[in-house]
């Protein structure tokens, strides 16, 4: 996003592992921060203090980058936003999509832990076709 | 069968060889599976093991299971997930993907052409495709299935259980698991690529410039040495020094797959341990210390990135590698090739131009 400004879009998707006790809290607090308008710093936040994510953690990076923590707690305790994550997972079924992360650059299917480079490379190919680079 | 060759292929074969000026070289024989030079030769067929005959039956079933995600504890992995048609039937990643939560630790291999492989894994634990079947199925890291709980399973599926009457005239077993997927690999085949019709006889089948790359592989590059032959490997292991993988070894994640396929393995000090010992975990021999089993190159030029931790993105990263000379402390004596730019170009298109067929068509099943 840093390197190629106005040339790209990051849309994520939620899916929460089935088998991960905070997954799903993890998401429901990311979507609470993106209510209050700091979803990309908590999502970056989450990232780095993985696999910490349970409520209490979650309340403590809220207050960190700002949040209302309380709110967050409160969207955790009623899943405000079950419904859109809901909605995320039936889609990567759809997509038979099972591993995470599961990246699409174009339509390019790019699943797993790729190095950055890897990433890049398609980027930049598909930035060439579309004349952006 | 695999090693019968008409005397046609085999004088054609021998022709190559000596256009090339190149004279045969006997390899140490033993531990490394050297077995003395082998020419280029056309693929033949599939070998099939006598235990396990092909059907139609078998193939068909072993192709549901192939792609079945109930043979992963979790129900999100199946052999396809690092084994995709459209990929070459690998992941296409450096480091194979992974078990939810865990790291894998090494580059997951093509399937084509593997029914002609003597061994199977970068380090050769299994000796048949019926054996390496199950592995992955029970490794932590990849699959992770018990396998009497898969058993159950499967049986579960009546589709399934009429399926094995028909394929096996019995029961659903982990090993008849196995050998019905093992049918199936054994029908990913890529042949009749530029290099077998020019072996054969049709000396328009390859490019001038493919040629002199062929001649170059033959000789002064000396990639011949290990991957000669049909499948164009010798089947040995060799420990080169290529270089370690950052994503395996910064990763603490992956730290934990390299302590437990050591402890698992036997490895004494295993808690310490921080690297890919390779086919010394399978010997415990020192001469086999971070060896890995020399892959075919058949496809070679779809199946990036390379090398047993796809440490190299490209081909040109694996040429310029052995014209260097190969990596630090290389058991194999490798020398800088001393390739010029043409001669790196000559052989890039020989790789790329002579070893790639056409795509294989893979009829997706339905999953019961």
């Amino acid at each position: 996003m840093d390197e190629y400004p106005g040339k790209i879009r990051l849309v994520i998707k939620f899916y929460p592992y089935k088998y991960r006790d905070f997954a799903h809290i993890a998401a429901q607090a990311a979507l609470s921060a993106r209510s209050q308008g700091k979803f990309e710093q908590m999502h970056y936040k989450m990232l780095a203090e993985s696999p910490k994510l349970d409520k209490a953690s979650l309340m403590r990076y809220a207050s960190e980058i700002g949040i209302d923590a309380k709110r967050v707690a409160a969207d955790i305790e009623k899943m405000t936003d079950s419904a859109t994550i809901e909605r995320d997972k039936k889609l990567a079924t759809d997509m038979d999509l099972f591993n995470t992360p599961a990246l699409f650059v174009n339509g390019r299917r790019i699943l797993g832990n790729v190095p950055y480079e890897y990433l890049k490379k398609a980027i930049v190919e598909e930035l060439d076709a579309l004349g952006k680079k | 069968m695999l090693w019968a060759k008409s005397k046609a292929t085999i004088v054609a074969a021998l022709a190559v060889l000596m256009l090339a000026g190149c004279s045969a070289v006997n390899m140490a024989s033993g531990d490394s599976g050297e077995r003395g030079l082998s020419p280029l030769a056309p693929l033949g067929e599939v070998p099939i093991p006598k235990d396990n005959p092909m059907s139609e039956a078998k193939v068909e079933l072993g192709r549901m299971l192939f792609f079945d995600r109930r043979l992963s504890g979790d129900g999100t992995m199946s052999c396809a997930s690092c084994h995709m048609p459209e990929m070459a039937f690998t992941d296409s990643l450096p480091i194979s993907l992974n078990y939810p939560t865990t790291r894998n630790w090494r580059n997951s291999p093509t399937l084509i052409n593997i029914g002609y492989a003597r061994t199977l894994f970068h380090d050769g634990r299994a000796v048949s495709l019926e054996e390496q079947a199950l592995f992955p199925m029970m490794s932590a890291f990849e699959m992770n299935q018990n396998l009497d709980f898969m058993e159950e399973e499967i049986r579960e599926v009546p589709q399934y259980v009429a399926a094995f009457k028909d394929a096996f005239g019995a029961g659903v077993t982990r090993y008849r698991i196995a050998q019905a997927i093992a049918a199936y690999e054994r029908t990913i085949v890529s042949k009749n690529v530029p290099l077998d019709r020019y072996l054969a006889g049709d000396v328009s089948a390859l490019s001038a410039d493919a040629k002199a790359g062929m001649e170059l592989f033959l000789g002064k590059a000396g990639c011949i040495r290990c991957h000669g032959g049909a499948y164009m490997s010798d089947g040995g292991y060799h420990a080169n020094g290529v270089p370690e993988n950052e994503m395996v070894t910064d990763d603490p994640r992956t730290a934990i797959t390299v302590r437990f396929v050591a402890k698992v393995s036997g490895y004494e000090d295993y808690e310490n341990l921080t690297e890919d010992p390779g086919r010394y975990l399978v010997t415990k021999r020192p001469r086999d210390w971070k060896a890995f089993r020399t892959p075919t190159l058949r496809e070679v030029a779809r199946t990036s990135p390379y090398m047993h931790n796809g440490v190299f993105a490209t081909l040109e990263e694996v040429i310029e590698f052995y014209d260097g000379g190969a990596g630090e402390g290389n058991s194999e004596r490798l020398a800088p090739l001393g390739l010029s730019a043409d001669e790196k170009r000559s052989l890039m298109l020989f790789l790329t131009e002579a070893l790639s067929g056409n795509e294989i068509e893979v009829k997706y099943p339905k999953i019961p």
